[in-house]
């Protein structure tokens, strides 16, 4: 094989992918598809595995790998070509079942020779709870239908008979209607590009090619990690759900030329829906594996070859059935998705080599926020408020992290317009913005997370309810580095704004300005009627570096431009401010005495 | 003398795990350099930034050099549980 054709083979192929992702956007009508990017598009091998894992959210691109292959199980010798299958079941591959599959096989000549496979988060499931995340459910059965795989095109014939079935058990089934048929023409783009390489450089020259490309991510792969350091590191992640605590432990060890990921000693699983099945914390794992270890590394089966992945049975990580997992996206997989993240960066942070490539833990807590109810025009609306994609980054070894600067395992995530929402639901913004004190202290400050309000607006039921799921707002995710401090916290809080506010009040420009009563709030369904407001903030990147290390400068424009308080220049990063500008003689005073209270005490455990 | 990086802010030299600043000796390699750390324990509520439901309990572990005392580690606990050990193997 010449090289130039096989590199112009690997772009193509990636190209594919790109055009499918690009379609899926153009047919969706949904702003949780095209603008938030909750998407995935990617190509495999005629057995399922793995052949060039597009972007968008990358848990899913092994999720999908097990997809193609469970339907390759249930439908031997029934795969014909123009077939097209949906599978949705958490515990046969997907990660929950509002993230949907919709897998086609393609045939070059009557032989099938690949796959392709997306998916989107529909707006509905049918789950006893709007939107498909169910805080209230306590069991796979009512987290809406589920299936372990279905033909839904037959030999190029959509079976009316299934999409009725389907969209007869969801709210919304005009836009589910719709995702289902962005996410065909997105397989029907993918297959026609993929066939008309095929006729370009044929079937045997594309099927060598391929398994080069496999071949050379695994060699490329283990190449890498033989460059880095053996050893052994561990993370801990806290989820909190309605007062119980769970936990999910890692240690990764890394020897030679491969990596073993041990969840031994997570929590036995939750009756709550924050679960996630096997297939579903392999692919929380391998999101920060393609980004970090793999960047200039085709993502395929290969890359799967040097990774070992223990997840004790029964446990928050991999969950027996029935278990809910309707919430495991936002809840057990981001935590694995942390975990993995925090221990690859300690890793890459061990080698001179890798150093700049390692990173603190990312936006590490989403939310999930569904609104739902009568809309400003009389008719019914449900979806998700995108500002959970906005994210945050995590800071490097030399510079800080992005302010609302996504998430590792979604490259391409980023939140909707606040016109988009507005005009979707009865509600008004009445502000969105960087979040100050929200991105982990360190030489190396974690980049900000985000806050904003919304009230009822317009609505002539006087406004919507939303359902809240996420893994509460308890305890900081987004690990520091190297002594960084963690990201802030997630918080929720149902106002309960008076009866009586003035003109000033209902336009309040943050939480403590906003009148009436705060509750915190992290699960379950509320009111967003007459006066209730919700404000919502969301966490920061961890920090890199100790805090004391950061320049004087850095710490004052922070300040200047509202990305950190008086109060922490001043306690966490040591720096005495004096009339607008750092007093150098009294930061150096400050900063040697907050080095010498921590010398005061010796670990003790 | 080899000094080999095992962190950003750790290095192992003559069979020790030393402070990559002051070269602070922090125990033998096959140890937990933590136990030789200097400990403080900040409540997270306590910190700028905090949100209104923070766990009461869970607090941020720094770990700093008993010698120059720069931070060398964090960590999000509760209080009994135990320290993360990270071992580099060289």
């Amino acid at each position: 094989m010449d090289p130039i054709t096989f590199s112009i083979i690997r772009h193509r192929l990636f190209r594919v992918v790109e055009e499918a992702v690009i379609t899926l956007k153009h047919v969706s009508g949904t702003a949780i598809t095209n603008e938030g990017h909750d998407l995935m598009v990617s190509l495999y091998r005629a057995d399922g595995s793995l052949l060039m894992g597009g972007v968008g959210f990358l848990h899913h691109l092994t999720s999908a790998a097990e997809a193609c292959k469970a339907i390759i199980r249930r439908f031997e010798g029934q795969i014909n070509e123009g077939d097209l299958f949906l599978l949705n079941d958490p515990f046969t591959a997907a990660l929950h079942t509002s993230d949907i599959y919709l897998v086609s096989p393609i045939h070059h000549q009557g032989k099938l020779i690949a796959w392709s496979a997306c998916f989107v988060h529909v707006y509905d499931i049918g789950a006893m709870n709007p939107g498909g995340f169910a805080p209230d459910a306590q069991d796979i059965y009512t987290e809406g239908f589920s299936s372990p795989g279905i033909k839904l095109i037959d030999r190029g014939q959509l079976r009316q008979d299934l999409w009725d079935t389907i969209l007869n058990m969801v709210r919304g089934p005009e836009m589910v209607a719709l995702d289902l048929r962005s996410m065909i023409a997105c397989n029907n783009v993918a297959k026609d590009r993929t066939l008309a390489l095929t006729e370009k450089y044929g079937e045997e020259t594309l099927d060598r090619v391929c398994r080069m490309l496999i071949e050379q991510s695994e060699t490329r792969l283990r190449e890498r990690l033989r460059e880095l350091p053996d050893g052994q590191w561990q993370s801990r992640q806290y989820l909190e759900v309605k007062g119980e605590i769970y936990k999910v432990i890692l240690t990764m060890s890394k020897k030679d030329d491969s990596l073993v990921f041990d969840f031994s000693g997570s929590s036995p699983q939750s009756k709550y829906s924050v679960n996630c099945t096997k297939w579903a914390s392999i692919g929380g794992l391998f999101a920060p594996i393609f980004p970090l270890l793999c960047y200039d590394i085709t993502w395929n089966e290969g890359v799967t070859r040097p990774i070992t992945v223990i997840a004790p049975e029964g446990t928050i990580v991999n969950c027996t059935r029935p278990a809910p997992v309707s919430v495991a996206t936002v809840g057990a997989i981001q935590s694995v998705n942390n975990a993995a993240l925090s221990t690859i960066g300690k890793m890459l942070a061990s080698s001179e080599l890798y150093a700049e490539e390692a990173t603190a833990v990312w936006h590490a807590n989403n939310f999930a926020i569904f609104m739902f109810g009568t809309n400003q025009r009389g008719g019914q609306s449900i979806g998700i408020l995108t500002e959970t994609f906005a994210g945050s980054g995590g800071a490097r070894t030399f510079a800080d992290g992005v302010d609302i600067g996504g998430e590792i395992p979604n490259p391409i995530s980023r939140m909707a317009n606040v016109e988009t929402i507005e005009a979707s639901f009865p509600i008004r913004y009445l502000f969105r913005r960087r979040l100050r004190d929200s991105g982990g202290p360190g030489k190396f400050r974690g980049g900000t997370g985000g806050e904003m309000a919304i009230v009822p607006h317009d609505g002539p039921d006087g406004g919507i309810h939303y359902v809240l799921s996420g893994k509460g707002s308890k305890f900081p995710q987004s690990e520091g580095l190297a002594g960084g401090y963690p990201g802030a916290i997630n918080d929720y809080v149902w106002v309960h704004t008076p009866t009586d506010v003035g003109e000033a009040g209902r336009f309040a420009q943050d939480l403590d300005a906003m009148p009436g009563g705060k509750e915190p709030i992290s699960w379950g369904v509320f009111p967003l009627m007459d006066k209730d407001a919700l404000y919502v903030r969301w966490n920061g990147g961890g920090g890199v570096g100790d805090p004391l290390e950061r320049e004087s400068d850095k710490v004052l424009r922070d300040v200047v431009e509202g990305i950190i308080s008086p109060r922490a220049a001043s306690e966490v990063y040591g720096i005495v401010l004096d009339g607008g500008k750092v007093d150098a003689d009294a930061t150096a005073v400050r900063r040697k005495t907050l080095r010498g209270s921590r010398i005061a005490s010796e670990a003790r455990q | 003398m080899t000094r080999r990086r095992i962190s950003e802010t750790l290095a192992v030299e003559a069979g020790n795990i030393i402070c990559a600043r002051c070269s602070h000796a922090l125990g033998a390699v096959a140890a937990n350099w933590k136990k030789k750390a200097a400990l403080t324990t900040v409540p997270l509520k306590s910190l700028p930034g905090a949100g209104s439901a923070v766990e009461a309990q869970v607090v941020l572990r720094r770990f700093a050099c008993p010698g120059c005392g720069r931070l060398l580690d964090t960590e999000t606990a509760m209080p009994d549980d135990p320290f993360l050990e990270d071992v580099v193997r060289v």
